[in-house]
Formats: structure tokens, sequence, C-alpha cells
């Protein structure tokens, strides 16, 4: 289990301007909808895009404390 | 311990063998992962032929399918031989009509039409 904010912070430890959304989708703390807008992820493909939250997310998803997630990702401009 | 080599010749040979490919937890009839199971409907939906390999008991494999994608979690999807991660990525692509685009020219290309999805 994690709450929202530790994934926030998780994940603005690797983009720090990140605008990210996190939905509790099981309402048990380990299933999450998470929505990152993020200006770091400017010319990479979607794969690259998902592959970076992926690695911010790295420790809490090898420890279990994140079980599944899906996962969108926007480009910020400017 | 498990021979990489011969599980990495075995991934392409997979890859290779069906126009579509997903690595996932469970089988087409009985998925094992919510997530497999929306990827099987997804795919249901553009009636091109799919194949679903089971690889939730095979670790080695696993760990062999997530450093060539560089992808850490399943359902894996492959596409004419290219990765396409899973139905996070598929689906804007399914919005934006690139994933048609690349399924006619994959399946077009064997002489293989979709059949008619109800």
């Amino acid at each position: 289990m994690i709450d929202s904010n530790s994934v926030v912070a998780l994940i603005r430890a690797h983009m720090p301007d990140a605008d990210v959304q996190v939905t509790d989708l099981t309402g048990t703390m380990d299933h999450y909808d998470i929505r990152v807008r993020s200006s770091a992820f400017a010319g990479k493909s979607l794969l690259d895009q998902h592959r970076m939250v992926y690695a911010a997310l790295e420790a809490a998803r090898q420890d279990g404390r994140i079980h599944a997630l899906q996962l969108k990702t926007e480009i910020a401009s400017g | 311990m498990a021979d990489v080599q011969a599980l990495r010749d075995e991934i392409s040979r997979e890859i290779d063998e069906h126009t579509i490919l997903i690595y996932g937890k469970g089988t087409k009839d009985a998925p094992r992962c919510g997530f497999t199971l929306e990827t099987i409907q997804f795919f249901n939906h553009f009636g091109y032929p799919f194949e679903v390999v089971d690889v939730l008991e095979n670790v080695p494999k696993r760990d062999v399918l997530s450093q060539l994608t560089n992808w850490p979690t399943l359902p894996k999807v492959f596409i004419d031989g290219q990765f396409y991660g899973d139905t996070d990525i598929l689906g804007p692509m399914a919005e934006n009509g690139e994933l048609t685009a690349v399924l006619t020219k994959a399946f077009q290309a064997k002489g293989i039409k979709p059949s008619v999805v109800m």
C-alpha cells in the first residue's frame, strides 16, 4: 500500500514540474490510475514517457506497495 | 539456471509467428489478470487474429522479456515484430487512428483482412 501523496512525491522526485493526478481504483491503495503531465516528456515517444514514470515508481512496484497501475502521460507545453 | 539465449530465441520465434502477440497473465480463454483481459477485449474489437502467451508462472521468461523491451509490466504487446507496450499506449494510438494504420499495413502484407466484428 502507498498513499496517493507518496505516489505524487515519487514522480515529482524524477520530474519536478510534473502535474500528477492519482486515483485509487479499488480503495485498497495499491491499484492506481496515474495521469502525469510534464515538460520532461517533450520529444519522447509515448513508450519512453511511460518508461520514465515506471522508473520513478520502480521501488514501490518492486516491493509491492503498488500492485497495478494504469497510466496516461501528456506533454506540458512550456 | 534458465538459458537466457534459449528464451530469447523462443521469444523471437513467437513474435515472428504471430502478427499480434500479447504476453500476459493467463490464456485467451482464461485470463488471470484484469489488464490481460482488457487487452484481449481491446484486440477482439479489431477483428484481426492474435495470440496470447501466458507467462504468469514463467519468471525467467518474464525477466528476459522485460530486459528486451525495457518495460517492466505485463501485458506486453508486439505487432509485426515491434513492441507497443500495453493498452495505455495502444488506447491513445487507437483514438488517433495510428493503430488501424499499423494493423492494416501489417496484415495487408500477409493478405489477411479483419473479420467483421459485431
